[in-house]
């Protein structure tokens, strides 16, 4: 694919200026290699997805943001549509999007998920421009009967590496390197587990997924793990076994060695003795 | 053709019909590969490749180095007084807004065209808070 740049305005300084013509993403994958070597080391995958408003566009105009999103968006295969690296990269804007997802269902009520999402991030943004670089600190106090020095400061490193034995969340893991990308459920998994079943803080997780989502910024991000671990909610989220199985149609506990007897197990009520037994105390 | 202002491209908005690119389309415009993000966020290269690729669509020169001087040493050598850039919430993003007024600079901050079309005063302690209300103009 053969890059055509327009031609920057001013006087070009070959000595200062970074290479904008290129042949082919290969070649252009092969100069960032090179001239970033400290990215590369965290991790030199790259995703199939593609950078600019032409892909941008593209992606806007495949949208359904209509009946199907709502019914089937919670499902990692459900209908949903991918824009949030244009979004986070103002690509496109919250306002154009929800014009084109208005425009496309003809009907306000139709689209009414798909704007509520929109909201969340409009919501993020806001919550982010009113708290400066304190959206690193707990917004409230964790609601898990532990104390936030309870909870280690750094990310194990067999969930980092994808090898902590549970299918499901070593592939979360390994999908999040490889793509960039995760489902917004199975961002809520890896999440919950890292924070509620490894007690981990979450802003080491927070750290870790901004490092690989494409569509990271510490709005959406750290917002959606506090939320997570309860110190921006009135209540810790955490799931079951069941819960994944069902959303994720049980493309990882139908083969799962631990089947029946995995961390996950289990009805809510006993999980939440479990994960938070000074909380029921 | 104005040449008294030049655009600081960043990160929170890279749309060619952005509301800095868009009120300046003719000025000189800039990206910098700010050194101390890149060590302090450690994105790994898939980021910097998507970022690079909505770069090579907008009339950028890129560069990489510490931010304020970079910028400085673009406008300067543009004979610009003026920096416009888009809004961003990031504190970074004020910051070197500051930096850039401190050292002389005129910044221009320009708008992106908002989700809600509302000035009033919206309750952020909850997202259904913020919902009850926003939702009145959301869909506008």
């Amino acid at each position: 694919m053969a890059k055509i740049s327009p031609a920057p305005a001013g006087q070009p300084d070959e000595h200062q200026d970074m290479r904008r013509n290129f042949a082919t993403r290969d070649e252009l994958i092969a100069y960032l290699r090179e001239q970033f070597p400290a990215a590369t080391a965290v991790d030199a995958h790259v995703s199939a997805k593609v950078g600019g408003r032409r892909a941008a566009e593209a992606a806007l105009s495949a949208i359904r943001p209509g009946d199907a999103y709502a019914r089937t968006r919670n499902y990692l295969n459900g209908a949903v549509t991918r824009l949030s690296p244009y979004l986070r990269h103002g690509v496109l804007s919250l306002a154009e999007v929800r014009d084109a997802a208005l425009q496309q269902t003809r009907d306000r009520r139709r689209a009414e998920k798909f704007v509520n999402e929109l909201g969340w991030r409009d919501y993020y943004q806001r919550v982010y421009a009113a708290l400066g670089s304190a959206i690193w600190e707990d917004r409230e106090p964790y609601k898990t009967g532990y104390r936030p020095d309870e909870y280690a400061a750094a990310l194990p490193e067999d969930v980092r590496a994808g090898e902590t034995g549970l299918p499901c969340m070593d592939a979360f893991s390994q999908e999040l390197a490889e793509t960039g990308y995760l489902h917004n459920h199975a961002r809520m998994w890896l999440a919950a587990y890292v924070v509620h079943w490894r007690r981990v803080q979450w802003q080491a997780g927070a750290r870790w997924f901004l490092e690989h989502l494409l569509d990271g910024d510490p709005a959406s991000n750290n917002l959606s793990w506090q939320w997570v671990a309860s110190t921006f909610s009135h209540k810790p989220y955490f799931f079951n076994r069941e819960n994944l199985e069902k959303f994720s149609n049980g493309r990882y506990c139908h083969d799962c060695p631990l089947y029946g007897r995995c961390p996950f197990e289990g009805d809510y009520e006993t999980l939440a003795r479990d994960l938070f037994p000074q909380q029921s105390a | 053709m104005n040449h008294n202002v030049i655009v600081w491209v960043h990160g929170d908005n890279l749309n060619p019909h952005g509301p800095a690119l868009g009120a300046y389309p003719d000025a000189p415009a800039i990206w910098v590969w700010d050194e101390a993000l890149l060590a302090q966020w450690r994105i790994s290269l898939k980021r910097v490749l998507f970022i690079y690729e909505c770069l090579l669509e907008l009339p950028v020169v890129i560069r990489r180095g510490q931010m304020v001087n970079e910028l400085a040493r673009f406008a300067a050598a543009q004979g610009a007084a003026t920096i416009a850039t888009a809004d961003s919430p990031s504190p970074r993003f004020r910051a070197i807004c500051e930096r850039l007024r401190q050292a002389g600079f005129e910044v221009e901050v320009h708008r992106e065209r908002p989700f809600l079309d509302y000035n009033g005063r919206l309750d952020l302690q909850r997202f259904s808070r913020y919902w009850r209300v926003a939702q009145k103009y959301a869909f506008d």
